[in-house]
């Protein structure tokens, strides 16, 4: 086959699959169902080969035959998991387990004392130290914030019953929360709207003459398929209540 | 028996996580080693995990397969999806282009894989707006602050809003650029950091009840 031949073929085979997917947004069928599996089993499939070829082959398989034994620790720990497949003797599946777990706690109370946790003090708390060569907006702002943090703190401080001034530190709290919610709600739109553009976008490049117009056979495929179903499911019905 | 089920695996959660801890605050050569070999390992038994998962999921799918059981013939496209990536993968070495060539595994990654998990999240930008509609009905004033916040930021990001915004209030010389940096980077911040202080706290209680085997249903049962 050509690279001329691959491209259309991709043209065809993404529009299907862009089509395919979107068709869920009308109601759930076979096609959006037979693409989400495909989805799935591909991006298995993808992480599959990043670690055979980031992962197994660079640190396992290649130290091994190079006569580097000591691999063969982690190795046994990973695939100690595997024995979750076999009840009688999946206990020994908790060394792989307990092996991640102690990693992971252990460097997960450095990085989150560090990163959120002083970092974020230090980050409310350093603009005070330069107030005087701030302007009084900066100084106000970094009020805002030093009191916004303190109240969402009273938010979640659950060991004093909130009721009194807690209560109403605590509700301002809910206010700075809201406006981070609306903001990271906003922007979550608006990233997921520029995917939807980029999904269009490439619904239009099939779309092209030099695809054999895709798209738009694809599409009028798809609406045929659900006005014949929808036909014929009130035929059916229709039967019935005879 | 006990001991090797039990025992042994607890006191390796507690040998790995304190050393791992220590090392980050040694400043030696050891521990330095000791960090990087044990990133090295983890990198290993965590691919291994994946296999675990991988193999999970193949063996629900072919069940179904094999029992005929409702929708079977939707399982045997994850065995299609899958294979679709991996073989050209291993044909191409993992490289998606090679002296300025697409690979098959290129080819899959743009039209089926990019394709599918870009249409997937895309799809979601539908349920986000009608979620909206729902949640956004405003019942009190946390939820008109919300409102305000989400809508700013939403208008402020497409050319239309900002026309909006500068023809209605143009006027006060603050342009919608200035007051979503002013959201993101003041109030939105004060919430965040209360969420991330709160969330560093209760991570290094759980990874020291971890560490010390205060927490232990990861072991799974007996």
């Amino acid at each position: 086959m050509t690279e001329t031949t691959w491209i259309i073929a991709g043209a065809w085979i993404s529009a299907g699959l862009t089509i395919f997917l979107f068709s869920f947004l009308y109601k759930d069928n076979p096609f959006f169902k037979m693409a989400e599996h495909l989805y799935l089993g591909a991006g298995m499939g993808w992480w599959f080969q990043v670690y055979l070829y980031s992962i197994w082959k660079p640190k396992v398989f290649e130290p091994l035959l190079g006569g580097d034994f000591f691999v063969l620790i982690p190795a046994l720990l990973g695939l100690s998991l595997v024995t979750q497949f076999i009840p009688k003797i999946s206990w020994i599946s908790r060394y792989g387990f307990t092996f991640m777990m102690g990693y992971g706690a252990g460097m997960e109370i450095p990085a989150k004392l560090s990163t959120d946790f002083m970092s974020q003090i230090a980050g409310t708390i350093m603009p005070f130290s330069l107030m005087a060569s701030m302007s009084g907006f900066d100084i106000l702002n970094a009020l805002i914030v030093a009191a916004g943090t303190i109240c969402v703190l009273f938010y979640f401080f659950f060991s004093v019953e909130h009721k009194g001034s807690v209560k109403k530190i605590s509700n301002v709290g809910i206010y700075f929360l809201m406006i981070y919610f609306g903001a990271a709600f906003g922007n979550t739109v608006m990233a997921r709207f520029s995917l939807l553009y980029g999904r269009f976008d490439d619904l239009n490049t099939s779309a092209a003459a030099s695809n054999f117009y895709a798209t738009q056979i694809i599409l009028a495929a798809i609406a045929a398929y659900f006005l014949i179903h929808s036909f014929m499911g009130k035929k059916g019905q229709a039967e019935e209540a005879h | 028996m006990k001991f090797i089920k039990n025992y042994l695996p607890l006191a390796m959660v507690m040998v790995v996580g304190l050393l791992m801890l220590a090392s980050y605050y040694i400043p030696h050569k050891h521990s330095v080693d000791y960090v990087e070999l044990m990133n090295k390992w983890e990198n290993i038994v965590f691919a291994f995990a994946f296999l675990l998962g991988l193999l999970s999921l193949f063996v629900s799918h072919y069940g179904k397969i094999r029992r005929r059981h409702d929708g079977w013939g939707y399982s045997i496209f994850v065995f299609v999806g899958f294979f679709i990536m991996v073989i050209p993968a291993l044909m191409s070495g993992g490289k998606q282009m090679i002296d300025g060539q697409v690979t098959g595994l290129g080819w899959s990654f743009r039209y089926v894989y990019n394709a599918l998990s870009a249409t997937m999240f895309a799809v979601l930008a539908f349920y986000i707006v009608s979620t909206a509609y729902r949640s956004f009905r405003i019942k009190s004033g946390q939820a008109l602050v919300l409102f305000i916040a989400a809508f700013i930021l939403i208008l402020g990001k497409v050319p239309l809003g900002q026309m909006a915004w500068e023809s209605v209030l143009g006027w006060t010389g603050y342009g919608i650029d200035r007051v979503i940096e002013w959201i993101m980077s003041v109030p939105a911040v004060a919430g965040k950091r209360g969420i991330m202080i709160g969330i560093a706290i209760g991570a290094i209680v759980t990874a020291l009840k971890i560490i010390f085997g205060i927490e232990r249903q990861y072991m799974g049962k007996d």
